[in-house]
C-alpha cells in the first residue's frame, strides 16, 4: 500500500511537470500556428518591440501603412493593434482595421454574423465561442470595457478575439498606432524584394518573413524570462517534492527491514548489495511512478479539454524523457541516504530488531 | 584432520556508559574439520556472543579468529561480510527466513549472494525435494510449521557448502518431535556430508549428538568433553 501511494505520488510529480509542458507547449505551438494562418508574406513591427508579442510595448504610426503600401509589389497593408487582456481570462486581443485585414487573410469565413457594424463589437473565433458558450449579441468584456458579439468565425487567422482598431487605439490611450504591420506581396517571390526595400526605407523597424515570424515568436514565448522561470520553479519544486517522498518512503522501508536486513548480512551480503536492493526498489517506484504520472497526464489533458476546449496541448519527446529521467533520478537520490544507512546497519543489532 | 576454526585468546567486552561487561573472556577453541561441537551453559554466560564473534557478526575486543585460515576478527565488516558469504553458515533460533520470500526463494536468494548472482534452482529443487517441501516451494515461511521452517533455514544455511556451520539454539522454538526432526537432519548433515558444525544449545539431548561438548559459564571455557566422556548419543536418544 506504502508502495502504491509512493509511485502515485511521484506519478503527481510527473504528471503536474507534463500537464505544465504540455499546456504552454500546447499554447504556444497553437499560437504560432494562428500567426502562421493569417496569410500575410511579411510582418513589419516597430523599432525596440518584442518578439513576445503579449510583452511588447512598442508601437508605431498607422500611417506607415501608406508607406509601405506604396512599395512596388506590395498587394496589401494591413495595421494591426496587440493588446495583452486580462478581464475574464487572459489572452492576446487584436485590433484591426476589417478592410485590410480581409484583402490579407483573403476575409473570414463567418459561421455566424458579420463584420464589425459599430465601434463596440466583437468578433470571435468559434473554439473562443464554443468555450464560453458565446452567441451573436452577448455581451463580452474585454479589457474593462464591454463589446458585443457581431460575428462568429472560423478559428486560425491570427486571434481568437477581434475588436475594431480605433476602439482599441482609443481604450489603449495610443491613437493611429500600431503594433504590427501585416503584409503581402503580389507574388511569394517578390518577397525577399519588398523586405530588402523594407529593411532600406525603415532601418530600425524589424522586417521578418512569415514563415519565420511564427516559429521565432514561439521559441521566443518559450525563452521568455518570467515563463521560463515559472516553469523551472514548478519542475524543480515537482522533482523536490518526488526525491523527499522517496525519500521516507525508503527511509521507513529500511526502518521496518532491519530485521531482514540482519539477516541478509548473516548471510553475506555486503552493503553493495544491500544498497542495491533499496535502490532498485526505489527505481522500480519511480519508473511505477513515471508510468502513473503518464496515465495522469494524459487523463489530465481529456479533463482540462473537456473544461476548456480552446485549451492546446503538445507534449515534445524530449520533455517526456527528460520527466522520466527526473522521476527515476529523484527517486535514485531519494533512496540513496536510506540505502546506505540499511547496508551499514550491525547484523547483530539488525537481527535482534523486532 | 585440518583446523577450520581456531579462536585465539578470545575477549569481548561490552560497555554501558562506565560500566563494562565481560561476555567472553580469554576463549580459545579449535575446530577441526568434520567436527560437530555442541556449546552448553546456562543463560548470559556469553554462548551467543561466542557464536557471533567465530562467525564475524561482531569483532571481539581482543583475541583473533581464523576460519578455514582466514581471519575474521578484523574490524572491516567488508572483509567479515565476505568471510561469513563463502565459508560459514549460520542458524537461528527465529529461522529468520525472509518472511516475503518463498521457500524457493529463500533458498535462491542464499545463493545469490554466495555465487555474486546466479542462481542454480535445479540444486535448489533438489534440496527442497530432500526436505520433503517439494509442495510447499513456493510456500510463504508463515505458510510452512516450525519444523518446517527450521528445516528451510538448516538447508539455506549449508546451501553453498560452507566450512562451517553456526547454529543458534536450532531447536529452541520448536516442540519435541520437530527438535526430533531437526536434530537428526543437521546429525545426517555431520554424519553424511562431514559438514562441520558448532551448535549452541541449552538441551542436553540435542547436546548428545555432538562429537564434542564444551561447557560455558561467565565467559570462560570451563569444560570440554570428547564423545565417549559423557554417554553416547545413541544410548541417550534414539533419533
Amino acid at each position: 500500500m506504502r508502495s502504491l501511494a509512493t509511485a502515485l505520488a511521484v506519478g503527481v510529480e510527473v504528471a503536474l511537470i507534463l500537464l505544465l509542458v504540455s499546456l504552454s507547449s500546447g499554447m504556444l505551438r497553437e499560437n504560432s500556428k494562428r500567426i502562421s494562418g493569417v496569410g500575410a508574406d511579411i510582418v513589419l513591427q516597430p523599432p525596440n518591440s518584442s518578439l513576445v508579442l503579449a510583452a511588447s510595448t512598442g508601437a508605431m504610426s498607422v500611417k506607415i501603412a501608406d508607406l509601405v503600401s506604396r512599395i512596388e509589389k506590395v498587394r496589401a497593408v494591413a495595421p494591426v493593434y496587440l493588446q495583452l487582456n486580462t478581464s475574464g481570462g487572459l489572452g492576446l486581443v487584436w485590433g484591426i482595421d476589417l478592410e485590410s485585414f480581409d484583402r490579407i487573410t483573403q476575409g473570414f469565413i463567418y459561421l455566424e454574423g458579420r463584420g464589425f457594424q459599430g465601434p463596440n463589437d466583437v468578433i470571435i473565433d468559434d473554439i473562443y465561442a464554443e468555450g464560453r458558450e458565446l452567441r451573436l449579441g452577448d455581451e463580452v468584456k474585454l479589457m474593462n470595457h464591454a463589446f458585443h458579439v457581431a460575428g462568429i468565425v472560423e478559428h486560425g487567422k491570427g486571434s481568437r478575439v477581434f475588436i475594431p482598431i480605433g476602439t482599441m487605439q482609443e481604450l489603449v490611450g495610443t491613437p493611429r498606432q500600431a503594433t504590427l504591420m501585416l503584409i503581402t506581396c503580389h507574388q511569394p517571390s517578390d518577397i525577399p524584394q519588398v523586405t530588402a526595400e523594407l529593411e532600406r526605407r525603415l532601418k530600425s523597424y524589424p522586417v521578418f518573413d512569415m514563415s519565420s515570424f511564427a516559429a521565432q515568436v514561439e521559441e521566443a514565448n518559450r525563452d521568455f524570462g518570467p515563463i521560463k522561470f515559472f516553469t523551472n520553479t514548478v519542475v524543480f519544486i515537482a522533482t523536490l517534492i518526488g526525491f523527499f517522498i522517496i525519500f521516507l518512503s525508503m527511509y521507513t522501508a529500511t526502518t521496518e527491514r532491519t530485521h531482514e536486513i540482519g539477516i541478509l548480512k548473516s548471510l553475506g551480503a555486503n552493503q553493495g548489495y544491500i544498497s542495491l536492493l533499496f535502490l532498485k526498489e526505489a527505481l522500480m517506484l519511480g519508473g511505477l511512478g513515471f508510468l502513473l504520472g503518464l496515465g495522469l497526464t494524459f487523463g489530465g489533458r481529456l479533463f482540462f479539454q473537456w473544461l476548456m476546449p480552446t485549451l492546446h496541448h503538445q507534449l515534445p519527446l524530449w520533455w517526456l524523457l527528460f520527466t522520466g529521467f527526473l522521476a527515476l533520478f529523484s527517486a535514485g537520490l531519494g533512496a540513496l541516504y536510506p540505502a546506505l544507512r540499511a547496508a551499514r546497519q550491525d547484523p547483530i543489532e539488525a537481527l535482534a530488531y523486532e | 584432520m585440518k583446523t577450520i576454526l581456531e579462536a585465539i585468546e578470545l575477549t569481548k567486552i561490552f560497555k554501558t556508559g562506565k560500566i563494562e561487561v565481560a561476555a567472553v573472556q580469554e576463549v580459545s577453541l579449535k575446530v577441526r574439520e568434520g567436527e560437530f561441537i555442541a556449546i552448553m551453559g546456562p543463560s548470559g554466560c556469553g554462548k551467543s556472543t561466542l557464536l557471533h564473534l567465530l562467525g564475524g557478526l561482531s569483532t571481539p575486543t581482543s583475541g583473533r579468529v581464523l576460519v578455514d585460515g582466514e581471519e575474521v576478527s578484523s574490524g572491516k565488516d567488508a572483509v567479515r561480510t565476505d568471510i561469513r558469504r563463502r565459508k560459514i553458515g549460520f542458524v537461528f533460533q527465529r529461522f529468520n527466513l525472509l518472511p516475503t520470500l518463498s521457500a524457493q526463494g529463500n533458498l535462491e536468494i542464499a545463493q545469490e549472494i554466495h555465487r555474486n548472482g546466479s542462481r542454480n534452482r535445479k540444486h535448489v529443487e533438489e534440496i527442497l525435494n530432500l526436505l520433503g517441501l517439494e509442495k510447499k516451494t513456493h510456500h510463504k515461511p508463515s505458510e510452512l510449521s516450525g519444523g518446517e521452517q527450521q528445516r528451510l533455514a538448516i538447508a539455506r544455511a549449508v546451501i553453498n557448502r560452507p566450512a562451517i556451520l553456526l547454529a543458534d539454539e536450532p531447536t529452541g522454538n520448536l516442540d519435541t518431535r520437530n527438535s526430533m526432526v531437526v536434530l537428526k537432519m543437521i546429525q545426517e548433515l555431520n554424519r553424511a556430508l562431514s559438514q562441520t558444525i558448532l551448535m549452541i544449545t541449552h538441551n542436553p539431548e540435542a547436546a548428545s549428538i555432538a562429537n564434542r561438548l564444551i561447557e560455558m559459564r561467565d565467559g570462560r571455557i570451563v569444560s570440554q568433553q570428547q564423545d565417549g566422556e559423557w554417554n553416547r548419543a545413541e544410548d541417550r536418544m534414539s533419533l
